[in-house]
């Protein structure tokens, strides 16, 4: 084979990937950043180094892992790089707010601002299991975790949000 | 046996948790809280659909998801094709109903089943690696089917949500590439709706009190694969 045919292959296999998995990596790094802007920033860097390290990815059964590790990594070094603040919920960026505008109706967009305000060390876990399909020990992996911290955070995140839900529904 | 604390806090931590039968069949509160997290965990992967921006690295050279097929051997349904299918299914217009989920409304079950592949066009990748028996353990639990590979080699096991209900979605390996499988217990359709498609075919059986989507390739024979399937089920409704 010679080099354009095989970089011809190497670009419709990336085309491909980032075909099925960019929705995924473009909601974990919402999810991560709760901020559209930042999102969008972090899914193109997380795509550009995955077309540089293409090549060490051997198993294309992998890419999904393989892609929402880089693009956790690549949140990781937005926010090491512009050493952001905390996210206000009462006194969001549009950027931020655009996110939570976006729900269908009331009761989603309720629980949407429920997951946004969780701490990072809640929302992330509960968005790799529910959206990603991630198992607890796969969930460990990736955030090096134990596996009992894992279900101690997604237990403790579901009753903060069931009780954000018991709220909203007295008031 | 668990106790209440332990059961819920693991099914707070995994609503898909099928262990503690023993506990669970004796209380009734717990079985309540099993159903409300649930519940919320359905409508938890609703709030998380963020709508995704279209892709823009201007690195690289543009990347035309249009024109890219995910799977060599898959006969892909393109949106047109999906389109023309909601045009032709025949219940959908008897029935009139509308349902919503991830923001999105359909006009009727078949309609939202063929949306639905193209939500998780990974799925269909031609493979010959089975999810393992844990997995379709957790995403089938018992108390809905008994699946195994002798149904065929299922490469694909995640539990999605259908007409706001978790229904357990798997892929099997046809003869002419993957073929989608979907438990819906609580779909009750009446009758047989046959789904017709420029690259695909399928059908929603009735069974019991739910229904089976199954829909492959055009040129696939799915008899045999909707006999070892609905042979398989057994509903706890």
């Amino acid at each position: 084979m010679n080099s354009s045919s095989a970089e011809a292959d190497r670009r419709r296999r990336f085309d491909r990937i980032v075909a099925v998995f960019h929705p995924d990596m473009y909601r974990y790094a919402a999810w991560l950043s709760r901020d559209k802007s930042i999102a969008e920033d972090v899914v193109q860097e997380a795509l550009l180094r995955a077309w540089k390290s293409l090549d060490a990815l051997r198993d294309d059964d992998a890419a999904k892992p393989w892609l929402l590790t880089i693009v956790r990594r690549e949140n990781a070094r937005y926010f090491e790089r512009r050493r952001l603040e905390t996210v206000d919920i009462d006194n969001l960026t549009a950027s931020q707010a655009a996110l939570l505008a976006e729900a269908p109706n009331e009761e989603l967009a309720e629980l949407r601002e429920a997951i946004f305000e969780l701490d990072d060390d809640y929302r992330e876990p509960l968005v790799l299991q529910v959206l990603m399909g991630y198992s607890t020990t796969e969930i460990g992996e990736l955030m090096g975790l134990k596996q009992g911290a894992v279900l101690t955070r997604l237990h403790r995140a579901r009753l903060k949000l069931k009780d954000n839900v018991a709220r909203e529904e007295r008031s | 046996m668990m106790n209440c604390e332990d059961y819920r806090q693991q099914i707070a931590a995994d609503p898909a948790f099928d262990g503690g039968a023993g506990h669970l069949s004796a209380c009734a509160e717990c079985q309540a809280f099993r159903f409300e997290m649930q519940s919320l965990n359905v409508k938890i992967a609703r709030a998380m659909q963020l709508d995704v921006p279209d892709l823009n690295i201007p690195e690289l050279a543009t990347i035309d998801q249009a024109n890219v097929v995910p799977l060599a051997a898959r006969a892909q349904l393109s949106k047109p094709a999906w389109f023309a299918v909601a045009a032709t299914v025949m219940l959908a217009a008897v029935i009139g109903f509308r349902m919503f989920g991830f923001g999105v409304s359909y006009d009727s079950l078949a309609e939202e089943v063929l949306a639905h592949l193209d939500h998780e066009p990974y799925s269909l990748r031609v493979s010959d690696k089975p999810v393992t028996n844990a997995r379709l353990a957790k995403v089938v639990p018992a108390n809905i089917a008994q699946m195994d590979h002798n149904a065929g080699l299922i490469t694909y096991a995640q539990s999605c949500v259908i007409n706001g209900k978790t229904v357990p979605h798997l892929v099997i390996q046809g003869e002419h590439g993957p073929v989608t499988i979907l438990l819906m217990a609580e779909e009750n359709v009446g009758m047989a709706e046959a789904l017709d498609g420029e690259n695909i075919h399928g059908v929603i059986l009735p069974v019991g009190t739910g229904s089976i989507a199954i829909i492959g390739a055009r040129d696939e024979n799915l008899e045999r694969i909707e006999k070892s399937v609905v042979n398989s089920v057994m509903w706890s409704t």
